[in-house]
């Protein structure tokens, strides 16, 4: 691995990039010194925190911790789905949290322990980055379906009470519409399977190649990861829809959202 | 069948009450119109006899039973309810009249064939209209007309109108009103039937009523 490490000189030159759009925003009077500054801040503290946490638990690697910190992850992305998801009728975030912590932790096990054989399987440098990709990227999937799922569910109210005049369970009456979320939810990842490598270089490969990875180590992991993470969106996105619509309507089959 | 509505009445969260202490009792057979205002909570009075919402206080049986306690999916498809704005399915006529055959409650019932729906068609004058016409495209009198017969063919025991004929041209109110009196008369169908408009049905057994903040007060007739 012929890595160049960059040393804290270094980075201090790096303010510099941020110091040119400084210049640019007084020049223009844009006005974003204070939030440049303020996100230069934060941008070093935080991920020199993540830093120091990683390499903690790397250094432990103790199974508990690892879990841990990977529900912590789940935690703070099913918070942002609830508040993404502008829904104030229904309760989101235990349903959204509990089925990600469930359906995630078996992705990411099938992955680092079936498929990539990592012994042991929670060795936290693999599993906590390709964890993390999951996570990133169902949350997505999850908030797209369920935005969709609750104004589809308003849209077409009157078609739902239709079917349920005629006797349909909640479940019958919104079929089609729950076909149509969970596919929501899955086009973005379907899509990034058809450019990936056309449009951009994904992040995670190009991170591999600059440490020293050799290219067609690196497009492998890509493979593997893109091929996980429509398996984790679809997974993800379906149990939170199927949880989340259960809410939307009464044991009577009413709908309880208006 | 039998609905009884004992001192109900309708709440909603925060809000003064849509309706208090409403009694009210459907015997087999009858044929009900009830008047008032609107926002006074006609659709919402519908609604709590098919369970589409729950009174607040006060009981709703189903002969003699509370509604709580009946199978809710073939509840509804004995007690038929047409909403005031009728909804089309996307796709044809045909395929809006096999609609409630769809579903699981529906059992082994299949729904009538072609010639049946045809005939249905004309029994409500609904003219120029095709089985294979797309539903979407017709007029609100016709599709309010093909929303009846779809809640009819699952053959509901009460059927409750929400304004049937509100969107109606004095023909179309005329064909729809002497329909349901019709159904009433030889199939035994009990009739509900909600409008701001003033009705009369020309039925001997009908009641009227008065759907009043407090109380649903019966007007002779």
């Amino acid at each position: 691995m012929n890595i160049i490490e960059i040393s804290p000189l270094q980075l201090v030159f790096c303010l510099a990039f941020v110091m040119v759009a400084g210049v640019g925003s007084l020049l223009f009077k844009l006005r974003l010194e204070k939030d440049l500054a303020w996100g230069t801040v934060r941008t070093f503290a935080q991920l020199f925190l993540v830093g120091y946490i990683l390499k903690f638990i790397f250094d432990i690697k103790n199974p508990y911790l690892v879990i841990l910190c990977y529900t912590w992850m789940i935690f703070w992305a099913a918070q942002t789905i609830n508040g993404r998801v502008k829904e104030k009728k229904v309760h989101l975030f235990t349903p959204t949290f509990v089925s990600m912590v469930v359906s995630y932790m078996i992705v990411a096990f099938a992955v680092t322990g079936a498929i990539l054989q990592v012994k042991p399987w929670y060795t936290p440098q693999y599993f906590i980055p390709l964890g993390g990709m999951i996570i990133g990227n169902s949350m997505n999937a999850i908030s797209i379906a369920l935005d969709r799922l609750f104004s589809d569910l308003r849209k077409e109210s009157d078609t739902i009470e239709l079917a349920l005049c005629l006797g349909a369970t909640y479940q019958e009456a919104t079929g089609d519409i729950l076909r149509a979320v969970i596919k929501a939810g899955m086009i973005p990842s379907i899509n990034a399977l058809m450019t990936v490598g056309l449009v951009s270089l994904p992040g995670m490969m190009t991170g591999q190649i600059l440490s020293g990875t050799q290219p067609l180590t690196a497009i492998k992991y890509q493979i593997l990861v893109m091929l996980m993470l429509v398996a984790s969106t679809a997974i993800g996105a379906s149990i939170v829809v199927h949880i989340v619509r259960r809410r939307c309507f009464t044991k009577a089959h009413q709908i309880a959202i208006s | 069948m039998r609905i009884e509505l004992r001192s109900v009445s309708l709440q909603h969260d925060g809000k003064p009450p849509v309706f208090q202490c409403v009694n009210l009792l459907v015997e087999k057979g009858a044929f009900i119109v009830v008047q008032g205002a609107s926002g006074v909570g006609k659709s919402s009075l519908l609604r709590l006899m098919n369970r589409l919402q729950e009174a607040t206080a006060g009981e709703v049986l189903i002969d003699g039973q509370p509604i709580a306690e009946q199978e809710v999916t073939s509840l509804r498809r004995k007690i038929g309810y047409v909403q005031q704005t009728p909804t089309m399915i996307p796709g044809s006529v045909e395929d809006n009249l096999d609609f409630p055959f769809r579903f699981h409650s529906a059992g082994t019932e299949l729904p009538p064939n072609t010639a049946e729906k045809q005939k249905w068609l004309e029994t409500f004058l609904i003219e120029g209209v095709k089985l294979h016409d797309d539903a979407m495209k017709l007029s609100v009198g016709q599709k309010q007309r093909i929303a009846l017969i779809r809640t009819l063919l699952v053959m509901p025991e009460i059927l409750l109108c929400d304004e049937p004929t509100s969107a109606l041209d004095q023909q179309s109110k005329e064909i729809v009103e002497n329909s349901l009196e019709r159904l009433n008369i030889e199939q035994k169908i009990g009739i509900i039937l909600v409008t701001h408009l003033d009705y009369m049905p020309s039925r001997a057994n009908s009641q009227r009523f008065l759907l009043l903040p407090d109380r649903l007060e019966e007007v002779s007739t």
